[in-house]
């Protein structure tokens, strides 16, 4: 590809637009694609059928924002990031109460054309907040002690109690871990991180008994021991396993496998979409998506160090952590390292929310890269 | 945009020491994630591969069985007998075309069309969708089958409930029938399912009428799974590689559907249908206990509710659909008809409460009365003479109620009758009761925009006109005068049990009021006036010149009136052309309806012979043959006493009395 055709404002803008972030996104769009094609049209799927087609609009919405905000200065988010984050505190509520169910306790607001699930927004919302307030800690110190630590914490525990009633146990986890990382980033006091696993090894029989709901701790033990309830959710977590297992080295091939086209996979097109990958495409296909998520994550990890300013950098951290988190428990349920808890594997599965969601956030990251400090 | 929150490059730089701890995170990860996959596809990949090929766990849909429709007594009504059904499951036949000619001469199908069915529906809904060729096998053919087996794999032969009707005929149209749910219904019912309370899914059996459709959730059942394991060939495996659930998993148990203990009386219901099938009547009848129990329902022509259990060829299908005479109906309920001359009774009952006559009263009754503009004539030329009121029900004179019609006027006719349940449904615990109609001014106005003529007074008070009424609604009237005054609430289901015998619901005789009190419209009926009514009844069964005096059970005194419906008007000389010797859907209704003991009512029967010409030779008889069986089965002892005496005679055509009615 030539650039001596185009003037100098063009060429700038291919400069600075980083292909790399493009061109991984892509990929994982375009794979997420390919599996979900196959999980949507085997014998007994003729009702997500349309799903395949529904997902490629979304996936040109999410690509539209991702542009919208790429050339857009990312400062001006952060005008409005204190309105968002309420907006959308306030709209978990009122989904807490008023919202109607689907499956796995998730909540929605039915807008009649779009149902609008403010949980995940939060996530964004949370990232942004968070990023504006912790600008001015400075890492070279000690870390954050525990004063310092009071606001950021109530920001991320108020929305995390708030998915915890709906109750959505995987979001509030992604929450907790996406502040968390954003926390760790700017740094704690050691101090404190031994003090908070202490109390989290504390907290974790008491949070068993009393805020667990019981098919939350049913879930918990057939983690641990699948056998005990093969035909619950202990059947998804086996199935699962002989899914990815049985993918062998090469894997059974396109539509080939026989997990997901017979239905012993449930969810095959959201939860489940690296079942399917691992099944039809084996050990390779599985570990070409993995380190295609592990150059995206180095790429952002990049732009981060490369950022403009304080804000830019916590805001590419955030994002990153909240791809990161999402792929690090849905692919290690997936594989049976985890307990089954509904995560989507972002990129990949199938979900308007979440599609647009992620692609926003990866347009904040290109917008930081876009404006990247050159020298 | 520069501002105090952000920082410069400079201070960004700060952060660079941290990213290396996330670095490290990530690589952790990968490494862990590599090495799961490692475990899962390398190390363990054989296994899990053959798992997933070899040994695969299906999950089997146990059908509930559905619960049982009993009688007062406990004997069956409705039941299930073992069955089987012939399945195939596309995905592991090897050869469409050799098993369709091996299999289909074997159960009655042609080769080409089986062929073509499984072809269909291997494109339409997958290879992996079974398909049922055929259920309710006989014995010989699942033998054959059987014998094949072993050569056709992806051919099944599997146990199903039938749904049996030992009764047939009889009262199909009250028990309703099953069948195979259709998109519609399908919907319909998971729509309204609200409860999370187990869906409804293709291929599911429900109700479709009667009591199979109204107890549908009742007696339904709720399916189990059985989990089994088959090989590629779709065969259960017992396995020789270790288990990856290292135990056997325990099927779901199908609950038993609860059953429903009914009111009926088998025997009375066999007597029923067979008296009301032997004299080849057309018509519905219904035998009510005095405090609501129904004892018998028959709607006659009718159908055999077993065809519905296989696929029922259309040439029956189409017989039945097209019979004049509607065997599908629920005519007890669904069809509304004439009372004719048994409305002459409740007429009585207003008149004398408002004091019009006394039971003492002579009015003249001759054989045509001048109103308005025309001649309105009795059934009889000679009319019936000087008589009281138990003269005028005993002989069925139409000019003494003409006579009480002009008197009363409709409204007050309607605001007495409508006391006993015309006009009104029962609430029966059964869909598309038909409410019938009562007259009155205010009604015709709106509905019709007409006003009420005084000449509609006359038709009304014997009967015909706008007054219709069900087999039902006349016995609810009729035993509300046999009680002096309670009107009761008529029901079918008395008891619903479940499979363990613990009773879930239970429905007690209730009385929805009594006349003989204040009505909310203002209006009452003294006991006295019943009582002089059900004398004038009594009369009828066992007076001189009664109209039902030949159809009389020794022993046991009945009281009742007969009642002839016509179906279309006639003008003078048609009334008197012979009702037989019009074609039959030209002949007037017979009813009768009874009770007895007149004095003590335990039993009250309406009967409805459609195009039978006469209430009495119609209808009586059979009226007589259910009490028979009625009081041999409850009080031999009355009619043992008579039977000393004499045999009773079967009177099935006795000449109408001069008092037609």
């Amino acid at each position: 590809m030539s650039i001596k055709g185009m003037n100098v404002s063009e060429r700038n803008l291919l400069n600075r637009l980083d292909i790399r972030l493009i061109c991984l996104i892509f990929t994982l769009n375009i794979i997420g694609l390919i599996n979900l094609y196959s999980a949507t049209h085997g014998p007994h799927s003729k009702d997500v059928e349309t799903l395949f087609v529904q997902q490629i609009i979304w996936l040109i919405a999410g690509w539209t924002i991702f542009f919208v905000l790429t050339f857009l200065d990312y400062l001006w988010i952060n005008r409005v990031v204190w309105l968002m984050y309420i907006i959308n505190v306030g709209a978990l509520v009122y989904t807490d109460f008023f919202g109607r169910i689907v499956l796995g306790g998730q909540r929605w607001i039915d807008l009649h054309f779009f149902r609008y699930q403010p949980s995940e927004t939060m996530k964004m919302c949370l990232i942004l907040v968070l990023s504006r307030i912790l600008v001015h800690k400075n890492p070279e110190g000690p870390g954050m002690g525990f004063r310092e630590l009071l606001f950021p914490l109530t920001l991320v525990l108020v929305p995390f109690a708030l998915t915890m009633k709906q109750p959505d146990l995987g979001t509030a986890m992604m929450l907790m871990f996406i502040g968390g990382t954003l926390l760790f980033f700017v740094k704690i006091r050691r101090s404190i991180i031994i003090a908070l696993t202490i109390l989290g090894m504390i907290a974790i029989p008491i949070v068993w008994k009393y805020a667990l709901k019981d098919y939350q701790r049913h879930r918990v033990y057939t983690f641990i021991s699948p056998d005990s309830d093969p035909q619950g959710k202990g059947y998804n977590s086996i199935q699962s396993k002989i899914a990815v297992g049985s993918g062998q080295f090469f894997g059974k091939g396109f539509r080939q496998g026989t997990q997901s086209q017979l239905e012993f996979l449930p969810e095959r097109h959201t939860d489940f979409i690296f079942s399917v990958l691992s099944e039809e495409w084996g050990f390779v296909g599985s570990m070409i998506v993995i380190s295609t998520f592990v150059f995206l994550f180095l790429v952002c990890f990049e732009i981060a160090s490369r950022s403009r300013d304080k804000f830019g950098a916590l805001v590419v951290i955030g994002v990153s952590g909240y791809l990161f988190w999402h792929m690090f428990v849905n692919i290690g349920m997936v594989m049976g390292l985890l307990p089954i808890v509904g995560v989507p594997l972002p990129l990949l599965s199938y979900g308007g929310s979440g599609m647009l969601t992620t692609m926003a956030g990866m347009g904040l990251i290109s917008s930081v890269a876009y404006r990247r400090y050159l020298f | 945009m520069r501002n105090q929150y952000i920082s410069n490059p400079e201070e960004a730089r700060d952060f660079i020491g941290r990213y290396r701890p996330f670095y490290i995170f990530v690589a952790i990860t990968v490494f862990i994630f590599a090495l799961r996959l490692i475990w899962l596809q390398i190390i363990n990949g054989q296994e899990l591969r053959q798992f997933s090929e070899k040994n695969r766990v299906k999950q089997n849909k146990i059908a509930a069985p559905r619960g049982l429709i009993i009688d007062r007594d406990g004997k069956a009504l409705v039941e299930n007998l073992p069955g089987f059904e012939a399945i195939v499951a596309p995905q592991y036949i090897e050869d469409i075309k050799t098993l369709s000619d091996a299999v289909a001469p074997l159960i009655g199908i042609e080769p080409a069309k089986l062929y073509e069915r499984i072809q269909k529906s291997k494109k339409i809904n997958g290879p992996f969708t079974n398909i049922r060729l055929k259920d309710n096998l006989s014995r010989e053919e699942v033998f054959r089958l059987k014998r094949i087996r072993l050569d056709f794999p992806g051919l099944e032969i599997r146990e199903s409930i039938i749904r049996y009707y030992p009764l047939q005929e009889n009262g199909a149209q009250l028990f309703g029938y099953v069948g195979e749910i259709s998109k519609k219904e399908l919907e319909k019912y998971n729509k309204a399912n609200t409860q999370n309370g187990p869906l409804f899914e293709q291929g599911d059996i429900i109700g479709k009428s009667g009591l199979e459709e109204h107890l549908e959730q009742k007696i339904r059942g709720v399916d189990g799974v059985s989990f089994i394991q088959v090989d590629a060939h779709g065969r259960q495996t017992v396995t020789e590689i270790p288990n990856i659930y290292g135990e056997q998993i325990k099927d779901i148990e199908p609950i038993h559907g609860h059953s429903a203990s009914l009111t009926i009386d088998k025997d009375i219901q066999l007597a029923a249908y067979k008296s009301f099938t032997d004299l080849k009547r057309i018509g519905s009848l219904v035998a009510m206990k005095s405090n609501g129990e129904i004892l018998a329902w028959v709607n006659s022509p009718s159908f055999d509710p077993n065809i519905f259990t296989t696929e029922v060829p259309t040439k029956i299908l189409s017989k039945l659909t097209t019979d004049p005479f509607k065997p599908f109906r629920n005519k007890v309920i669904q069809d509304h008809f004439w009372p004719g001359s048994t409305f002459k009774p409740l007429v009585a009952l207003a008149a004398l409460q408002e004091k019009v006559i006394t039971d003492k009263t002579i009015i003249s009754a001759p054989g045509k009365l001048w109103f308005g503009n025309r001649y309105f004539h009795d059934h009889n030329k000679n009319g019936a003479g000087n008589i009281t009121v138990y003269e005028a029900v005993e002989k069925s004179s139409n000019v003494f109620f003409y006579k009480m019609g002009i008197a009363l006027g409709v409204d007050k006719m309607y605001n007495y009758i409508s006391l006993l349940g015309l006009g009104s449904r029962t609430g029966i615990e059964m869909a598309r009761e038909a409410a019938g109609r009562l007259p009155n001014s205010t009604w015709k106005k709106s509905l019709r925009g007409e006003d009420w003529q005084p000449g509609e007074n006359l038709t009304m008070a014997i009967g015909q006109g706008y007054v219709t009424t069900t087999p039902l609604q006349m016995a609810v009237a009729y035993n509300t005068i046999a009680t002096e005054g309670k009107v009761v609430k008529p029901f079918v289901v008395k008891k619903v049990v479940d499979h363990e015998g613990k009773t879930l619901f239970e429905r007690f005789p209730s009385e929805v009021r009594d006349v003989t009190l204040p009505q909310p419209n203002g209006f009452k009926i003294d006991r006295a006036n019943f009582k002089i009514v059900k004398e004038s009844m009594r009369r009828v069964a066992n007076g001189s010149s009664g109209t039902a005096r030949h159809w009389k059970i020794p022993g046991v005194e009945m009281a009742g009136k007969t009642g002839t419906a016509q179906v279309m008007s006639f003008s003078a000389d048609q009334i008197y052309q012979s009702c037989d010797a019009r074609p039959v859907h030209m002949r007037h209704h017979g009813w009768y309806i009874a009770w007895a003991p007149w004095d003590k009512p335990e039993i009250t029967v309406a009967v409805l012979a459609q195009h039978a010409c006469h209430g009495n030779t119609g209808a009586a008889p059979i009226v007589r043959d259910i009490m028979q069986a009625y009081f041999q089965k409850y009080h031999p002892d009355l009619i043992k006493d008579a039977l000393k005496k004499g045999p009773i005679k079967p009177t099935t055509s006795a000449a109408p009395a001069a008092g037609d009615d």
